[in-house]
């Protein structure tokens, strides 16, 4: 009985869905996310999950080999869509189904049995859609057969060095893992290996099976130790947080050193950019950086554009937070502010939304005490805005969003044009040489410090930077 | 009365389950369409079972060094466990096993829950799936206790540890009626060994999935049917428990224990989409201060009832 078939037909059906948004990708991941939600199509968090890795935004050389490694852990049947522009994501949705759907698509792509590896790890054979994706592709059958063998090759470690990929992920990772992150391999697309960064692959031969020195399991290094907080000796987890996390700001990297899940250090790194030539400006700032360039822009764009921002920030924290049926009212509402819906249409829904989500005591209960930003350190840190305005932990900040969103309602037909000087960005007092999201990017390694892995989720999306606006600034004054 | 043991009831309690549990999944499906804007339709109800298929084609996920046997054993638990734990769960006047001890029994098989998924956090050698196992151990520490108590107020009040006498116990005055902080924090423990709704932290999106980050195919099938198994096993064991079991005027027995299984079950779909995820941390504090206290004090109301009687 052929059951392969109707399978596939009941996975393009409904496919899972993980969204992996590049930096300067926003529009595009509004479209994605607004089309999934009509569709019925669930977004995932992790490859594991995941049957269609969506790719949105412009091509973006140093998150490439990230990409590559979510699309290696996808397990088969599976496909993989890049949609540049917002326009394209139909297209690259359907194209993605029809993949999913197609036996023979499938069967090249699905992992060829070769027996046990000594780590059991199942191999998969690297098959891309786009040429353009794949450096290092034609070397590939035989670093297959290097790793099959089980060992690293000289081969290898160039191929990686350029951003290749390693069908053996096992040995891939044992291999740049010297800090003992093997424990973190769960959160692939949270980030260990979705920084992109591959600095650390000079290390493959040494590290790869155990140096020889002890038997380790599968050639990984053990944790190190490191006194916590409680004066106990306990290992050390090292957690990249980003760029291409879920429910995190785009593009942005956090190195955590974790033990058991509270954050002992945190440390920034540069928020990776797309190519030089990507048009798109930061779109949540786009009005602003209009009328600052001389264009008259009507006051109620530049509003409506700060309350879905607003919109979107609380349907991140929402998710973090884990509240998924407002997560989705948070996201309806965003789109249909996007999508110039009149204030009388949103308005009930809005006031719905703002009861259940802003006056749950449940919420308020989860959130207080995390992260607390007085007005005086969000000053010295040079914090405007609604994280600045409220003053206060993660529940202030969320109340504050939805008490600028009411007040930002009224504002919704008002045709002045703006003035950068006096209409705030969603983030923020616009100005290019300091965009407010950089202050706010500022503030998070010492919040983080010694929070808890959820607290830490709950701080970062409670402040939600945007890094896009960073890259605008690293572009005007490169081009300046 | 309760009659046990007749052989078909082995073949109807986990088909029972299964419905219940399906249509607890389409209810919530429904739901969601509601709220996303999407057109309410029969095909809106069945759409998560797509996934069905897929997950038996699709591939097994290997992480480097997994410790397999107890990864399959603790992924395999978990829906065991809710199947096992219906057999003394009375439907109308028939159950599969009217033990002595019935109550224990299914307090026993929902603390297996703790092993399996513990296990399924620890099997794939990655760090936020063992997170996630960690969390549901503490929020077991929390929920786990308020749950016993109520368990036992229920078991006080019937003097008898079988769920056919504690139904029949009841007389009319269900005990909903006179130990609603036992029956609040039953259905909160049953949300929580479901891990879902607010009780969703082993699992949390802030962890990428946690238990469930690194399944895939099967293994993940197994573990989501676990938990609306026991979502379902719970709001059928309320029933006996809290709700008087088959009584009720006019209606067989089998049509009550239905209704009243829907009702409960409905109820729970409806709540674990109006609260957010609670963080254990929070959790425990909250019910070792308060639950446990509460639900002690709730123990010993119909233990001075029967004293006195």
């Amino acid at each position: 009985m052929d059951v392969t078939g109707p399978a596939l037909r009941g996975t393009a059906a409904r496919p899972r869905v993980l969204l992996a948004t590049l930096p300067r990708g926003t529009a595009v991941r509004l479209a994605a996310e607004r089309l999934l939600r009509l569709r019925d199509w669930p977004q995932v968090s992790t490859p594991a999950q995941a049957d269609l890795l969506l790719v949105a935004g412009p091509h973006c050389v140093s998150l490439q080999a990230a990409l590559d490694r979510l699309w290696q852990d996808l397990p088969a049947p599976r496909a993989r869509v890049h949609a540049r522009s917002a326009d394209e994501v139909e297209d690259a949705l359907e194209a993605g189904r029809a993949r999913l759907r197609s036996p023979t698509v499938q069967h090249e792509q699905a992992a060829p049995e070769e027996g046990e590896q000594q780590d059991g790890e199942q191999r998969t054979q690297e098959h891309q859609e786009g040429d353009q994706d794949a450096p290092g592709h034609a070397q590939r059958d035989h670093h297959g057969r290097d790793r099959a063998s089980g060992r690293r090759t000289a081969d290898d470690q160039a191929d990686d060095a350029h951003g290749g990929h390693s069908g053996g992920r096992d040995q891939h990772d044992a291999g740049h893992r010297p800090e003992a992150e093997q424990g973190a391999r769960g959160d692939a697309h949270d980030g260990q290996e979705a920084d992109g960064h591959r600095d650390d692959e000079g290390h493959g031969s040494n590290g790869g099976h155990g140096g020889g020195e002890m038997e380790m399991p599968a050639g990984l290094p053990m944790a190190e130790q490191g006194e916590d907080r409680d004066g106990l000796t306990l290992d050390q987890l090292h957690v990249p947080l980003g760029a291409l996390l879920t429910d995190w700001p785009t593009g942005l990297t956090i190195r955590l050193v974790l033990q058991g899940d509270v954050v002992q250090h945190a440390t920034l790194e540069e928020p990776a950019t797309p190519v030089a030539d990507a048009a798109a400006e930061p779109f949540w700032v786009r009005p602003w950086l209009r009328a600052a360039a001389g264009d008259p822009v009507p006051v109620g764009e530049a509003v409506r554009r700060r309350m879905a921002a607003h919109m979107d920030s609380l349907g991140r924290l929402l998710a973090v937070a884990g509240w998924p049926s407002e997560v989705l009212s948070a996201r309806r509402l965003r789109d249909d502010l996007l999508s110039g819906a009149p204030r009388a249409a949103v308005a009930p829904r809005l006031e719905r939304f703002t009861r259940r989500v802003g006056f749950s005591r449940t919420l308020a209960w989860l959130t207080r005490g995390i992260g607390v930003v007085t007005a005086q350190d969000a000053g010295e840190a040079g914090v405007s805005g609604p994280a600045a305005r409220a003053g206060g932990d993660v529940t202030d900040r969320y109340r504050q969003w939805l008490t600028d969103i009411g007040h930002d309602l009224r504002r919704l037909e008002e045709s002045s044009p703006l003035e950068v000087a006096v209409e705030e960005s969603p983030r923020g007092h616009w100005s290019a040489e300091h965009p407010p999201s950089s202050a706010l990017i500022g503030l998070l390694p010492r919040l983080l410090e010694g929070a808890e892995l959820a607290a830490a989720r709950l701080i970062v999306a409670s402040l939600d930077p945007d890094p896009d606006e960073l890259a605008a600034r690293t572009l005007e004054v490169t081009h300046g | 009365m309760v009659e046990a043991g007749a052989w078909w009831t082995l073949l109807a309690a986990p088909g029972l389950l299964l419905g219940f549990a399906v249509l607890a999944v389409a209810g919530d499906a429904v739901l969601d369409a509601r709220s996303a804007g999407r057109p309410v339709s029969l095909a809106t109800a069945v759409r998560p079972f797509l996934g069905v298929p897929r997950a038996l084609v699709a591939q097994p996920r290997r992480m480097p060094a997994p410790d397999r046997l107890l990864w399959r054993t603790g992924v395999i638990t978990v829906p065991v466990a809710a199947v096992l734990s219906t057999l003394v769960i009375p439907f109308g006047n028939h159950a599969v096993a009217d033990l002595s001890v019935g109550v224990v029994w299914f307090n026993a098989m929902e603390v297996l829950t703790w092993a399996g998924l513990w296990l399924a956090g620890w099997g794939p050698n990655a760090a936020f799936s063992l997170i996630g196992g960690y969390r549901f151990l503490a929020q077991g520490l929390a929920y786990e206790l308020p749950l016993m108590f109520a368990l036992i107020s229920t078991a006080t009040g019937a003097e008898s540890l079988r769920v056919g006498d504690i139904a029949a116990a009841q007389h009319g005055l269900w005990y909903a009626v006179w130990m609603p902080v036992a029956f609040a924090a039953y259905l909160a423990g049953v949300l929580a060994f479901s891990f879902l709704g607010p009780f969703a932290y082993p699992v949390g999106r802030d962890l990428a999935g946690g238990v469930l980050g690194e399944t895939s195919g099967v293994d993940r099938l197994l573990l989501q049917a676990g938990r609306w198994l026991w979502l379902a096993s719970g709001s059928a064991m309320a029933v006996p428990l809290f709700l008087g079991g088959g009584a009720g005027p006019g209606l067989p027995a089998s049509v009550w224990s239905l209704v009243k299984t829907l009702l409960v079950l409905g109820l729970l779909v409806w709540v674990l989409r109006r609260l957010p995820m609670i963080r254990a941390d929070r959790y425990v504090e909250f019910a070792w201060v308060v639950l446990i206290p509460l639900t002690i004090v709730q123990v010993l109301v119909p233990a001075v009832v029967n004293l006195n009687r």
